[in-house]
């Protein structure tokens, strides 16, 4: 488990975990016996399409929604059975569940007093997350991105072990979402849990350690983010030769298939790049282009994700 | 006592909670004197029988309540309408105490609000009552300080049953028309009822009876303590019946 470096006081590092959570809202089932676990020191991405459940799993994770069945617990505790709730877990549930005529400093200190801090830590985290020049301005004026700064101020004002995000990269600019990416991992490498929602994939992929993938409120993957990789995309090759048509003849003769692809190019996906080299090479065909392809994580999550999702959109 | 902080930095940092405040004083003064103006210029002769220049003073509760109540509810209501609450109850996942705390705020600015209200309504309407050479108040006159009293303790309690109405409501219109039909439509159209109920409403309806404590000569009601009581009593029912719904609901 990593040290923990910057952390303030000696906390024990606690994890997340889910166990056969469910919640029906009438006949609709939103989550649907989910288990998964998020540990110390790692970001955890929680991954889904929108309306997946990944909402409602926060929500009963912080004691706000009451689960029909199962548990979700903090260091093996009920948020309301934690001795000191705000000093274990920070949230991030909505950028804008700000009081719009309250100012950014007001907002965080009225947070800050139920645990006795003062206006000095509201200074320290507004520094932290870059408003400082906007503490005395109120919240209504605020972009999203600026909310989602005062959020993420909300969420540490307690210096947590634990930290739950949710869709924290939503309508940021490049700038913010690099900012944010950044400060998770600095967050997690103190050891502190980070588990952090979103409905793209392209959002997890330099964030996160470890993926939740969760598909009409069931568990579709729990993983690495690199195994998840490798275990679910398909690779391929894309050669192009100076004589397209000989390469054609070669690949024919040893049985690969492959499609065209692009510029006279051609798309194998029966063999690895070493393998259809050595088929030029033993045919003395000149290659313009040998590269491997992946699947984009985007195509994988879709494909994942495609039998469950509950809003599909249907093309005109 | 953290979390009273907690709830008075919230409040205090919303214009809202200052313009309610202003319009509860002002508007109590000003309908007071309005409410008088017609006897203005008259002689003492042409008083109402029972003249009670105390409740007579305070006659601005009418919609001045409707602002304090209003004041109450708002402590909760846009915490909902923003999704704020879902922080605060990460903040303080025990509900019951969250809901108290905010009571206890209000409660307290209700108190100060509402003694403020009482006092300002009844020096102002005395003075131009006297200036008018019309029989006045003072507060060494018998039953003036009970009533003054009772008038404080009855803003705080439209305060107190407006926090327990927004947070029943989650909604601040919904809050509003709630107000207006308890605060308002009930006690004048109730006692049109027929029979018995009528008359239930004209003298137990808790705002009514309530409204009774603050009068000097007698009105035809329940006594004061017992006015109060009832009042009391209901703002403790519904808060009764909001704690209920914050800890059985989600959020």
């Amino acid at each position: 488990m990593p040290a923990n470096r910057s952390r303030s006081r000696e906390t024990p590092a606690v994890g997340i975990r889910a166990h056969r959570l469910t919640k029906r809202y009438g006949t609709r089932v939103a989550v649907d016996q989910l288990s998964f676990t998020a540990q110390p020191g790692v970001v955890t991405g929680f991954l889904g399409p929108n309306g997946a459940g990944k909402s409602t799993t926060m929500r009963m994770l912080l004691g706000l929604t009451t689960p029909t069945a199962g548990t979700i617990t903090i260091g093996g505790r009920h948020i309301t059975d934690l001795d000191d709730p705000p000093r274990t877990v920070g949230a991030l549930l909505d950028a804008r569940a700000v009081h719009p005529h309250r100012t950014a400093s007001d907002h965080l200190l009225a947070f800050a007093q139920t645990m006795g801090l003062r206006r000095e830590r509201v200074d320290e985290v507004l520094d932290l997350v870059g408003l400082t020049h906007a503490a005395g301005r109120r919240a209504g004026e605020f972009s999203l991105g600026m909310n989602q700064r005062l959020g993420i101020a909300t969420a540490l004002l307690g210096d947590p072990g634990v930290l739950v995000l949710d869709e924290p990269l939503n309508g940021l600019d490049p700038e913010g979402i690099r900012w944010i990416r950044t400060l998770m991992r600095d967050l997690a490498g103190e050891g502190r849990t980070v588990l952090f929602s979103s409905h793209l994939m392209s959002e997890m992929e330099l964030t996160a350690d470890n993926l939740v993938v969760v598909g009409q409120g069931r568990l579709i993957a729990e993983a690495a983010l690199d195994d998840f990789v490798r275990a679910n995309t398909t690779q391929a090759v894309t050669v192009r030769a100076v004589s397209p048509a000989e390469l054609a003849r070669a690949l024919d003769r040893v049985g690969i298939s492959y499609t065209p692809g692009p510029a006279s190019s051609f798309v194998v996906t029966g063999a690895d790049t070493a393998t259809v080299g050595k088929i030029a090479a033993a045919e003395g065909i000149v290659l313009d282009e040998l590269t491997r392809v992946r699947e984009s994580l985007e195509d994988v999550f879709l494909r994942l994700t495609h039998d469950v999702t509950e809003y599909e959109g249907h093309a005109a | 006592m953290n979390l009273l902080r907690s709830e008075w930095t919230k409040l205090r940092s919303v214009r809202g909670t200052w313009i309610a405040a202003v319009s509860t004083v002002a508007s109590a003064a000003v309908l007071g004197v309005l409410g008088i103006s017609d006897l203005l210029g008259g002689s003492p002769a042409d008083l109402p029988d029972g003249w009670d220049p105390t409740a007579t003073s305070l006659r601005g509760f009418l919609f001045a309540q409707l602002i304090i109540g209003m004041l109450g509810a708002l402590s909760v209501t846009p915490e909902y309408g923003t999704g704020m609450i879902g922080t605060s109850l990460v903040f303080v996942p025990a509900r019951s105490r969250l809901l108290a705390a905010k009571a206890t705020v209000v409660a307290a600015v209700a108190l100060v609000v509402g003694l403020v209200t009482t006092v300002l309504s009844f020096g102002v309407v005395q003075v131009v009552l006297i200036g008018a050479s019309l029989p006045a108040a003072g507060p060494g006159d018998p039953g003036v300080v009970r009533a003054l009293v009772a008038g404080t303790l009855y803003l705080t309690l439209i305060g107190l049953l407006g926090v327990a109405v927004g947070s029943l409501t989650r909604s601040t219109t919904a809050s509003l028309a709630a107000l207006v039909g308890a605060l308002l439509l009930v006690p004048a159209l109730g006692p049109g009822l027929p029979g018995a109920l009528g008359d239930l409403f004209a003298r137990y309806w808790p705002v009514t009876a309530g409204q009774a404590a603050y009068a000097v000569v007698p009105v035809d009601g329940v006594a004061p303590g017992l006015g109060l009581g009832l009042l009391a009593l209901a703002a403790a029912g519904t808060g009764a019946a909001s704690h209920v719904a914050l800890r059985v609901r989600d959020i």
